[in-house]
């Protein structure tokens, strides 16, 4: 009883915020809204037993990804999104398309026989953390080189935002731009 | 020698692709160049009168067999044959190389060592598509034609050079994918490219309907055949004179060609089926032919155009389904190689001199250039199928072989309605002949235009001999090709279809030309 | 954690992937040595990427006869495999990438411009090359989405290499956002897998599928969530759209290795995974598989004609001959779909033999682009007029390459559509060849369109000057369009390799 009403918590907490973040104008408001629907999914996977992916979460999304939408979206100047048209034409079909996809999803949730182990309720991180240096010690290389690629590859496109200024960029990409 | 005459296919075929090798890497000069394709052409000539003299008439199975495993386990391989029907386009082939490179001389000054180079190119590929007994080397060397055909009308060719290119291109490529498929399909149920295991599969009817139709559209378009010849004109118009005697002279045998070797025997079913409407078509493409020729103002164009119609009979010829159909079919080939070739020869020697092609600029040139006239009227004689000539045993035997065929159940209307493309044709060869060369010279421009050079000679008298020989000694042809005619049709068993009175005709060993025009041997060994 | 069937990797299995490790080695070396250089000497970081790239090369030869018995060799707690199909996509990659690294090294684009850190283009390179290599080894699911995920990153980078260019950072914007929508779908079907046979192993996988233990229809859901997600990376009809944008704004040496790498990697991904995980048998007879809900050959031969169709229309309407060659690459997928339709062996060593022919003639004429484009500053076709007297050299080789992309004799292009075209020859599908044969002829137009252009047409007055091309230009050129001629003509050791990479991949 407690845990379906938990869950029902849970629930309201990701899904109400979501409709939040698509239907807001402000962008500012949206980006509030998404904190909140990250944290219900973290409480999700808490409630589920997964305490490490919970407080991943928490640290990763909540704490990164979103404070720093949300400083991007403060620091520079978003233009005012005018006043776009939400005729029926422009609503409906992308309602048909995710009352759709909800349909099929919720078929699949439904019908399927679902292999399910049991929820631990010891802590995982430990486990995690042995897993992740003895079997999966491969994969775990390989990100870090991955995500290596990644920030260089971060480090170049901001450079050269920076030195694009300085000389004559500029004004060859206005040439480009111009019809 | 025995390094050469073991192999002797595969130096008839490859020696002209060394030569444009060599004419593109290392020969770069045109003096050199146009010697060094001249020899090459000549040597490739000579090696091929080993093939002439060696082979056997006596029977229709490939000879100079050469045979490689080449993919697939052996599945695909390398494999080269000749029999009659082979040697004479071959023979055909070989003769034409020198004599259009020389014809070249002075008419193409431009990139002369490409131009030699795509020339032997050219021929390299003819020549394997004749050889080739390999369902996919056939089709290596089928489509390897293309390519420097695309680059001979396309760098050194008219006005509307690019479209007629394009359209050349594009015409014989859609064919060509329709019978890759066929050929494809019939691997997978063969496991074996050879044409031998292609002829031994015993298909249903309902695929033999459909892969007759994929081959022979892709042998109709390069035939041309009536509907699918519009492509024809403008290859021809646009084409540098050498492309025009290439594509007239040889190319477009490859369809008929095809059809015989490959269309015909393979899919018996579908050869019952269509042959009405093929011939059909055929005896259109003859009439329309002529009287679309009949009104050109240009000569190249209306040579073309007789192309249309004398193929025409060749088709006609071979979907008689008769044997003596077929084998005029085939003398036909030869013949229209001679004269039509020689014809844009003749044509191409004026356009040197006038830079025109308008018949109405012309007139009464056989004032100023009598020895050109006169090889001019006797090409015309053997186009239009002059008794004598070699058109006229190839027309002859087409329109009897039609005639009495029995599998065409209006066979004897089409005989009537082909013979009117004879008429025709005479029509508009001497009408144009007329107004070209005779009547008063009123053009001042066609005034001290230069008679044909000694090389210009050199260029036609061979095959103005040749329009003489085969016109009066057809047997030299018919002797080598008989068996083999035979047993390429050997599926078809059309030999019981023929009625009892041209069948006799026909294993009579010496028929009676009415005319006179001496004796015609067929069957007859001794009269070789 | 039982049911993850991993054990414990040893440092043994270091030597079955010596390439990779190696190619993970220059990668570093190479960003290590342009912060030595401090990015003034981009040479340190390509002479090191050459090297390395040479040294995989030759340790992946090495290993073609090495390797496992039937069955491959599983390594990395059998997390990936190597098999003949990992080697034949090892040497694939090595080449392309090597090819790429090279020819990038000349052109002004890459080069160019006065800006510092060009060495790291050819390190990210070299880790493409290995995150496709891996892409082409996985065996595991989380491996597959780690590899597939590798590959993107880099390629997201390397698309916006170009700091200048709107186009540049638009297309690497487009491909960052549509790459992760896609990726996110796939990653949805691979959960819902998981989730129903509680495996992230192929093996695995098959297995509960075998034993009939999963809900169909959840399967074909999470199939055609999976399908969607690989048929971005090949830039297959309906998940195409990126492609003409990215491959337009890119660096057209980056363009060049997108259009054969990711596509041959996706490639090898979809034929692991759903050869070893659906199929069942191995003739193309008993090619119903698994998923006996879908009708798995009917749905890949409409996506293939599809996108056979699409890419040859559009790409017939292009003046820009870079975009249009993106759309000609979508053509391309369309084709080696075919080998896809039965899943039969045939069909997919097809598919490795036309992704080996493929490489060759797509790089060879994406580079000619490259070498026209240090010269005349233009990808437009208008300004290849005559292009072959002026570049005569290049020119032959640029009509060998469209005479291949087209399919016709005597080059390797013709050879590998006759294998594909074979692959579905069953009369059922017999349709679909026919599509192919008549998209054949669309591409004829315009392939040798630019043919026609270049060789055709007299160049204008004024800009007939000789174009001249540095040796190693011409090296690289000659080292795809030779064997692009002698693969058209004798093609049966390599076939031999790619049967054998079919015949040997680990079965699931």
């Amino acid at each position: 009883m407690i845990r379906d009403l938990v869950f029902v918590l849970l629930a309201l907490l990701t899904v109400v915020p979501a409709f939040w973040v698509v239907f807001s104008r402000n962008i500012v408001h949206a980006g509030f809204a998404l904190l909140f629907t990250l944290v219900g999914v973290a409480g999700f996977y808490g409630f589920l037993g997964a305490d490490f992916l919970a407080v991943t979460q928490l640290m990763v999304y909540v704490g990164g990804v979103l404070v720093l939408v949300l400083f991007t979206v403060m620091m520079t100047h978003v233009p005012a999104v005018g006043r776009r048209r939400h005729g029926l034409d422009r609503l409906v079909p992308p309602a048909v398309f995710a009352a759709a996809v909800f349909g099929v999803l919720y078929k699949v949730i439904t019908v399927v026989k679902w292999n399910v182990g049991e929820a631990s309720t010891s802590p995982t991180t430990a486990e995690i953390g042995t897993q992740l240096m003895t079997n999966y010690v491969f994969p775990f290389e390989y990100v870090s080189i991955v995500l290596l690629a990644a920030m260089v590859g971060a480090a170049i496109l901001i450079r050269e935002r920076s030195h694009a200024g300085s000389d004559d960029a500029i004004a060859e990409e206005k040439q480009e731009a111009r019809p | 020698m025995s390094f050469i005459t073991d192999h002797i296919l595969s130096w008839v075929t490859f020696l002209p692709l060394a030569g444009s090798l060599l004419l593109w890497t290392v020969v770069r000069r045109e003096g050199p160049a146009r010697l060094l394709a001249l020899g090459v052409a000549l040597a490739d000539f000579v090696l091929s009168l080993h093939l002439w003299f060696h082979f056997d008439p006596k029977t229709g199975v490939d000879q100079f067999v050469e045979r490689v495993a080449w993919l697939a386990d052996g599945r695909i391989s390398y494999n080269l044959g000749m029999d009659g029907i082979s040697l004479m386009l071959v023979m055909l082939t070989t003769l034409l190389g020198p004599i259009v490179i020389l014809s070249t001389w002075r008419a193409v000054t431009e990139r002369v060592p490409e131009f030699m180079g795509f020339l032997l190119l050219l021929q390299a590929a003819m020549l394997g598509t004749f050889f080739a007994r390999d369902m996919l080397l056939f089709y290596v060397f089928w489509e390897a034609m293309l390519i420097p055909m695309y680059f001979i009308i396309g760098v050194w060719g008219g006005q509307r050079r690019l479209y007629a290119a394009v359209k050349f291109f594009i015409f014989t490529m859609v064919g060509s994918v329709f019978m890759l498929i066929g050929i494809i399909y019939m691997y997978y149920h063969a496991g074996s490219m050879d044409l031998r295991a292609f002829l031994a599969l015993d298909l249903p009817r309902q695929a033999q309907l459909w892969l007759f139709g994929a081959f022979f559209l892709a042998f109709a378009i390069k035939v041309p055949l009536f509907p699918l010849h519009t492509w024809l004109p403008d290859a021809h118009v646009e084409a540098p004179t050498a492309g025009s005697v290439i594509l007239a002279g040889v190319l477009l045998k490859m369809g008929t060609y095809g059809m015989l070797r490959f269309a015909m025997p393979l899919f018996p079913q579908g050869v019952a089926t269509f042959a009405p409407l093929i011939s059909t078509l055929a005896v259109i493409g003859i009439i329309y032919g002529a009287l679309v020729a009949l009104v050109q103002p240009d000569v190249k164009k209306l040579v073309a155009y007789s192309s249309v119609s004398h193929l025409g009979f060749a088709v006609l010829g071979l979907f008689s389904l008769t044997k003596l159909g077929v084998a005029g079919s085939l003398y036909q080939m030869l013949a229209h190689g001679l004269s039509t070739g020689a014809l844009f020869l003749l044509v191409g020697v004026i356009y040197e001199r006038r830079h025109t092609r308008e018949i109405s600029e012309f007139g009464g040139l056989a004032h100023g250039m009598p020895r050109y006239a006169t090889i001019f009227l006797i090409t015309t004689l053997a186009s239009m199928g002059l008794p004598g000539m070699a058109g006229f045993v190839a027309e002859f035997m087409i329109l009897f072989g039609t005639f009495g065929s029995t599998t065409l159940a209006h066979g004897r209307l089409l005989t009537v309605l082909a013979s009117t493309g004879v008429v025709l044709g005479a029509i508009y060869m001497l009408w144009m002949y007329q107004r070209v060369f005779l009547g008063r010279r009123d053009n001042p421009r066609n005034e001290g235009l230069a008679d044909l050079s000694g090389r210009e000679l050199v260029v036609l008298l061979p095959l103005v001999v040749l329009m003489f020989w085969l016109g009066v000694r057809p047997g030299v042809v018919l002797d080598r090709v008989e068996a083999s005619i035979d047993r390429v049709l050997a599926p078809l068993a059309i030999e019981g279809a023929a009625p009892a009175g041209l069948g006799a005709a026909l294993t009579t060993p010496v028929l009676e030309l009415p005319e006179g025009q001496g004796r015609f041997v067929f069957g007859n060994p001794e009269m070789r | 954690m039982e049911l993850l069937h991993v054990k414990i990797p040893s440092w043994g299995d270091l030597q079955w992937w010596l390439p990779e490790a190696v190619l993970c080695c220059t990668f570093l070396l190479a960003l290590l040595g342009d912060m030595l250089a401090r990015g003034r000497r981009p040479v340190v970081a390509f002479a090191i990427s050459v090297a390395g790239l040479l040294a995989a090369g030759a340790l992946a030869i090495a290993d073609t006869h090495a390797v496992a018995p039937a069955g491959g060799r599983a390594i990395m707690g059998d997390l990936m495999v190597v098999d003949g199909m990992a080697i034949f996509f090892r040497l694939l990659f090595v080449f392309g990438g090597l090819a790429t690294v090279l020819f990038a090294w000349t052109s002004e684009e890459i080069m160019g411009h006065r800006r510092e850190n060009k060495g790291e283009f050819f390190a990210l390179t070299v880790l493409m090359t290995v995150a496709m290599m891996v892409m082409a080894e996985a065996r595991n699911v989380l491996m597959l989405y780690l590899a597939m995920e590798g590959v993107g990153l880099t390629s997201y980078v390397m698309a916006g290499y170009m700091r200048t260019s709107l186009r540049s950072t638009e297309a690497s914007l487009k491909y960052v956002i549509f790459g992760a929508v896609s990726s996110a779908i796939m990653l949805y079907g691979l959960s819902l897998l998981y989730g129903m046979t509680g495996s992230l192993q192929f093996s695995g996988i098959r297995a509960v599928l075998l034993g009939g233990g999963a809900e169909p229809f959840g399967i074909l859901v999470a199939v055609v969530l999976i399908l969607a997600g690989m048929s971005y990376k090949i830039a297959a009809v309906p998940f195409h759209f990126w492609c003409p944008d990215v491959y337009e704004g890119a660096p057209t040496p980056v363009a060049a290795l997108f259009s054969v790498g990711p596509k041959a990697a996706g490639f090898a991904l979809m034929i692991r995974f759903f050869y070893t995980t659906f199929a069942v048998g191995t003739n193309a007879a008993a090619s119903n598989s698994l998923i006996q809900v879908i009708n798995w050959p009917l749905l890949v031969s409409v996506i293939s004609a599809v996108t056979m169709t699409f890419g040859n229309l559009v790409a017939l309407r292009q003046t820009n001959v870079k975009r249009m060659l993106a759309y000609s690459s979508i053509a391309h997928v369309g084709y080696l779909l075919m080998g896809f339709v039965l899943l039969s062996e045939m069909g997919l060593a097809a598919i490795l033999f036309y992704l080996l022919v493929y490489t060759l003639m797509n790089l060879g004429a994406f580079f000619f682009v490259v070498a026209v484009n240090n010269h005349l500053k233009s990808e437009q076709l208008e300004d290849y007029k005559g292009l072959g007297y002026r570049m005569p050299w290049a020119g032959v080789m640029m009509v060998v390459f469209l005479g291949s992309l087209t399919g016709v004799p005597p080059f390797a292009g013709f050879v590998g559509k006759l294998y594909l075209f074979t692959a579905v020859m069953d009369r059922q599908w017999f349709w679909l060849v026919i599509i192919a044969g008549l998209n054949s002829v669309i591409s004829l137009y315009y392939y040798f369109r630019v043919a026609r252009v270049m060789w055709l047409v007299r160049p204008d007055e004024g800009h007939d000057s000789p174009l001249r091309l540095s040796w190693l230009q011409y090296t690289v050129l000659a080292c795809l369009a030779v064997p692009t001629l002698v693969l058209g003509l004798y093609f049966g050791a390599f076939k031999d390799l790619a049967d054998a990479g079919i015949r040997t991949m680990a079965g699931g």
